[in-house]
């Protein structure tokens, strides 16, 4: 479904991602692991189409990605809809002044009917557990709750794959429980999940397999999930644990 | 429980709608924060003339060139910045005369009544002390650490609170413009159809931006106070002139010389 071959991409003069080579198939559950500063959520903007790869080819499910494509009002739109980015700051994604207008936002943009919106949002609020927050603004929610309200946004539109940028970062541990229950209840209904992570903790389960990103930018492992995580020595020496 | 719509993959075919102004926004906050970072990433190299020295002879050199009333003078000023900008990057002094051009084309355009009225030569003065003000403005902007800008401010003996209040402005533009690029890509990754409120979409990412500046005003000076702050503020003294600062002075002194012979 994702295929990325020899990737790589600077920022301003700095080296983000380096000869990335990567194949992830429909209803994959993969964890990105590295340090900080290893490109792992330039990646994930990568897979959203936020950035464009300076050489090599992405191709998400049989169609080139690139800044033409992209140009495309039709695929641009489909693609954004089949792939769903929770982004690593949550208050970034929040800008209506209601939560349920915030979860509506989407299936309104999709055309649905206010019957379909409306069930959309009603459940996806209940699924984030955050019905009780409907009518409040957005901003003067706590740090969890924004971004369980982003969660359910994205959710809203339904897509096949969800990118999710350290989903469990300043979470308190019933929250992160929460996070964790809900996608793996994803997991179970056949969406692709590609999460960046530190909180190794929180996430036992939830991957089948990890990608290792080093410090210099490039993919150092790609294996079993529980294998890497089992492996403290190399954990150790790529500064991750 | 998960809802049953979610479980299913759904076709969807989207409806056209013109949203370029996403794309547009995105592309020019790129820009200008680009453009901003470049400035005050403060890994220029260590710079050959030292900032205070460079805003005083920016100065002289704006003062002279407007005051003086001959062509020749500002001829010559208009040579000085040539050679200046000469020993810049391509890019650097293709960014600088466009914007310098641009702003002359215009002033000349404006003058253009006085020409008809047989005032050619104030029109080509006047124009050209314009470009030549522009170009070494714009010269010293890129070529000079914002920070170091600022801090060459103390020098001429503005309050250090004031350069203090100047250094903020410039952290919170980097760090509301990443906050709110981020915003516009939120935005776009959700415009997956037609939206009928762009406008609200637009008040929303304005909205919240500026609770976000305010919270963040305050929990700044929450921590200024925690650390000390008192509402007086002293700012970093100044290293002394080196020999190529004393080299410039040297010129700007025989340039005041210049004026007093040839230009006033």
């Amino acid at each position: 479904m994702i295929r990325l071959q020899n990737v790589s991409y600077s920022y301003e003069g700095c080296e983000a991602l380096r000869t990335i080579n990567l194949d992830i198939s429909r209803g994959e559950s993969v964890a990105f692991i590295g340090p900080n500063g290893s490109g792992k959520s330039t990646l994930l903007k990568l897979l959203n189409g936020i950035v464009l790869a300076d050489t090599g080819s992405y191709v998400f499910d049989g169609k080139s990605v690139t800044r033409a494509s992209l140009r495309d009002q039709t695929f641009a739109r489909t693609f954004h809809k089949t792939i769903g980015f929770l982004f690593q700051n949550p208050e970034v994604q929040l800008f209506c002044p209601s939560v349920e207008e915030e979860v509506a936002f989407g299936p309104r943009q999709m055309g649905c009917t206010e019957e379909v919106i409306a069930e959309r949002s009603e459940d996806c609020l209940k699924l984030l557990g955050i019905a009780h927050l409907a009518q409040r603004p957005p901003w003067h929610l706590s740090s969890g709750e924004k971004r369980k309200v982003a969660f359910a946004s994205v959710l809203a539109l339904n897509p096949d794959v969800l990118v999710l940028d350290e989903p469990m970062n300043s979470l308190d541990p019933k929250t992160k429980h929460f996070i964790k229950d809900v996608i793996l209840s994803l997991i179970a209904a056949g969406k692709t999940i590609l999460c960046s992570t530190h909180d190794f903790a929180y996430v036992e389960g939830l991957f089948i397999r990890g990608i290792v990103i080093s410090s210099d930018h490039a993919i150092v492992r790609d294996d079993d999930y529980q294998k890497i995580l089992a492996d403290s020595a190399f954990l150790a020496s790529q500064n991750i644990l | 429980m998960t809802p049953e719509w979610l479980l299913r993959s759904e076709g969807y075919a989207p409806r056209s709608d013109r949203d370029a102004f996403i794309d547009k926004s995105i592309r020019t906050f790129l820009s200008i924060l680009s453009r901003i970072r470049s400035q005050t990433r403060g890994t220029q190299r260590k710079a050959f003339v030292d900032a205070r020295v460079k805003l005083v002879s920016l100065l002289l050199l704006i003062l002279f060139t407007s005051l003086s009333h001959r062509l020749i003078f500002v001829g010559l000023c208009g040579t000085v910045v040539l050679v200046i900008l000469s020993l810049s990057r391509g890019e650097v002094i293709l960014d600088i005369l466009k914007i310098a051009l641009a702003v002359a084309g215009f002033t000349f355009v404006i003058f253009l009544p006085s020409i008809f009225w047989g005032n050619l030569v104030g029109a080509v003065t006047v124009t050209a002390k314009v470009l030549i003000c522009v170009a070494a403005a714009r010269f010293l902007a890129a070529t000079t650490e914002w920070r170091a800008l600022t801090r060459a401010l103390g020098a001429f003996r503005i309050p250090d609170l004031f350069i203090l209040v100047l250094d903020f402005t410039l952290r919170y533009i980097i760090l509301l413009g990443a906050l709110s690029l981020d915003m516009l890509y939120a935005l776009k990754l959700r415009s997956v159809g037609r939206n009928k409120d762009k406008t609200g979409s637009l008040s929303g990412i304005a909205g919240t931006l500026f609770l976000k500046s305010r919270d963040m005003a305050e929990d700044t000076y929450s921590a200024m106070e925690c650390r000390g702050f008192t509402g007086t503020y002293r700012a970093r003294r100044l290293p002394g002139l080196r020999v190529s600062d004393a080299f410039v002075l040297a010129a700007d002194v025989a340039f005041v010389c210049a004026f007093a012979f040839i230009g006033a």
